[in-house]
């Protein structure tokens, strides 16, 4: 796990397009790594519903979900399932 | 939708009009859209897309549905690797449920068998039942027509608790059993998990063992009455050489208790007794003198032998020991008579033959002396002939007394007290303790007149009396203490005169022994009397310290019966 990538994804002050969208699509397009174990998907959003959709839909997918409020925004982290 | 005739070209209104229509439907399409991505999302189970943040151009541009797909496929993936994960699972746990060594059956609240693992059917369930899952426990597991009263699944399911039964029989088997209640998601009580141990194996061997500890607890407690009941004094140390056991008889004999010397190293214990570490040989009798716990001055024969274990190693040692004081004592006056014997032939032997000479040298002494014609150093010298020859014959008469008193067939035993006859010596020797101005005190006690040679007796306090009078002179004090003790009489004779040193002590009865100047005294006196008290079946014992005057004390038997 020492070697695994971070990807950030940061969509702070992005009303548009849907941030549920935008992070679904960083999902799908790194599945493999993700199931893997080899990349973690870092998201920042300042969006409050986007704290209960991206981590939902993450979930339901099998991943490992952790939400952390720092300061103005979240910071969701999406990795392998442990 | 209406398309424009080939042959005529449309116009302006015709077209806006189909614009608007146009657009209308693309709007229709994107709302269309939007909704089955909505739909789509909520199946996921997350929030719809608000318009706000999404107008229909980015939308489309975005391809959400083909997202979503992509999502969803994620989605299934991973629903069916948690199936198999699950599937796996259950086989696992089938396993462990049938595998364990214990019973497991659960049973919902009508009592009726959910299911049950193998090990169950094997403890409980008759073969010729095969479908067990339905049918009620009462008639599976107990072969009951109702829940027994003990049953640990009732209290379960009324209380919420597990319940243990430490020990239950069923169709000749014991077990064990824990219930615990068995719950749904929402916490309410379903039915019961009952868990059966098999104890039947457990439980013999334990009915075994108790059987045997109650063997060994019998023997134990026959040995400690075997070693309790014991005259002889016996302990038993552990390889430490410390004390673990300790009977009646050791306590009697040297007077301290098991309490006290329980946990002592026996090294201390024998120097308490004896002040020193005895070397006592195994398997063989060693004689020790000791001072017990209340002063009592005792020999011992004394053995000690290993203890071992039924593995043959060393777990100690056991001493036992008797009390042969008195056998001792009896042995030493054995002696000492079988000495006074020989001596009194021998001393009648040459008293008898002297007697004659004496007698001749006296009476020419005194034929002598009628002589006027003699001068007077010749009649004082004849008179130191006559003297030294009376005294001579009076020697020769306490030897003849000594030879006497040994000889058993002279004896005249009659009934006396004891009293009477000390009245009667004091009586002889009043000229001589008024001449020393000493005084006696007497303390007659009642006492039980006894079968004695009054002559004898007579003798023997009379020469003690006068060993007194010696031994404290003038101005000193005697006292006379007689009193019954243990079936027997007892006669104290204390003065407090300059007492007997330890070393001359062990001798003071021998014949022949004095402290006096050579020509004062025989050494016969207490000789005599030490024999005639001996012959009477008694005993004479002395105590004194030096300096501080002695005791001697004669005991004599109420029932010498053997005189």
């Amino acid at each position: 796990m020492e070697n695994r990538e971070i990807k950030n994804l940061d969509i702070l002050g992005q009303a548009c397009p849907a941030c549920l969208l935008v992070a679904l699509r960083e999902i799908n397009e790194n599945r493999d790594r993700l199931k893997k174990g080899d990349i973690e998907i870092v998201i920042r959003t300042d969006h409050r519903d986007a704290t209960r959709t991206i981590p939902d839909s993450a979930k339901a997918m099998g991943y490992a979900v952790d939400i952390k409020r720092i300061g103005t925004y979240y910071e969701i982290k999406i990795g392998k399932r442990k | 939708m209406k398309h424009p005739q080939k042959n005529k070209k449309p116009s302006i209104a015709e077209l806006q009009k189909e614009n608007l229509e146009l657009k209308e439907a693309n709007s229709r399409y994107v709302r269309h859209i939007r909704d089955k991505v909505n739909q789509l999302l909520q199946v996921m189970g997350t929030l719809p897309l608000n318009p706000e943040e999404l107008d229909d151009s980015t939308l489309l541009d975005f391809d959400p549905i083909g997202i979503v797909a992509v999502a969803f496929d994620q989605v299934l993936d991973h629903l069916r690797e948690t199936n198999r994960e699950l599937v796996i699972a259950r086989d696992e746990l089938q396993a462990i449920f049938d595998a364990t060594g214990v019973g497991i059956s659960i049973i919902n609240t009508d009592f009726k068998i959910i299911k049950c693992n193998e090990k169950q059917r094997e403890l409980l369930v008759d073969s010729d039942i095969s479908d067990i899952e339905g049918r009620y426990c009462y008639d599976v597991y107990c072969g009951k027509e109702s829940p027994g009263l003990d049953c640990p699944a009732i209290d379960t399911m009324a209380t919420g608790r597990s319940v243990i039964i430490r020990e239950v029989e069923k169709k000749g088997k014991h077990f064990q059993i824990v219930t615990t209640p068995f719950k749904d998601g929402e916490g309410n009580i379903v039915g019961v998990i009952e868990v059966l141990l098999d104890i039947t194996e457990k439980k013999r061997a334990e009915d075994a063992e108790k059987m045997q500890r109650g063997f060994y607890l019998a023997e134990k407690s026959k040995l400690a009455t075997v070693i309790e009941s014991l005259s002889d004094g016996l302990f038993v140390t552990d390889k430490e050489g410390k004390i673990v056991s300790f009977n009646n008889a050791a306590s009697r004999i040297t007077g301290y208790s098991a309490a006290e010397v329980a946990g002592l190293p026996c090294n201390k214990f024998f120097s308490m007794l004896s002040g020193s570490m005895p070397v006592i040989e195994m398997n063989k009798n060693t004689e020790l003198n000791i001072q017990t716990r209340d002063d009592r001055q005792l020999i011992l024969s004394i053995t000690s032998a290993l203890v071992k274990n039924s593995e043959g190693e060393n777990i100690g040692k056991v001493f036992t020991f008797r009390d042969i004081t008195e056998e001792k004592q009896r042995q030493e006056v054995y002696h000492r008579t079988e000495k006074l014997v020989a001596l009194g032939q021998l001393s009648a032997g040459i008293a008898h033959e002297l007697n004659t000479p004496l007698g001749s040298i006296l009476g020419y002494a005194r034929l002598l002396m009628k002589n006027k014609k003699l001068d007077p150093v010749q009649k004082e010298r004849l008179e130191i002939i006559a003297e030294q020859a009376k005294r001579s014959s009076e020697i020769i008469k306490g030897l003849l007394n000594f030879a006497r008193q040994s000889n058993p067939s002279l004896r005249n035993m009659k009934n006396a007290s004891i009293n009477n006859i000390l009245t009667d010596v004091l009586r002889l020797l009043q000229t001589e303790i008024e001449k020393y101005g000493i005084d006696v005190m007497t303390n007659f006690g009642e006492i039980p007149a006894i079968k004695v040679d009054v002559r004898q007796i007579e003798q023997a306090m009379l020469n003690i009396m006068l060993n007194a009078i010696q031994a404290v002179k003038n101005n000193g004090e005697i006292r006379i203490k007689t009193f019954a003790e243990n079936n027997s009489i007892k006669i104290e004779f204390s003065d407090n005169g300059q007492g007997i040193p330890e070393d001359v002590k062990p001798r003071i009865f021998d014949p022949f022994f004095t402290t006096k100047p050579v020509g004062e005294g025989t050494g016969l006196g207490l000789s005599i009397s030490a024999g005639i008290i001996s012959e009477h079946g008694g005993s004479i014992d002395v105590e004194s310290t030096e300096g501080n005057g002695a005791t001697f004390t004669i005991t004599l038997p109420v029932n010498n019966s053997e005189v």
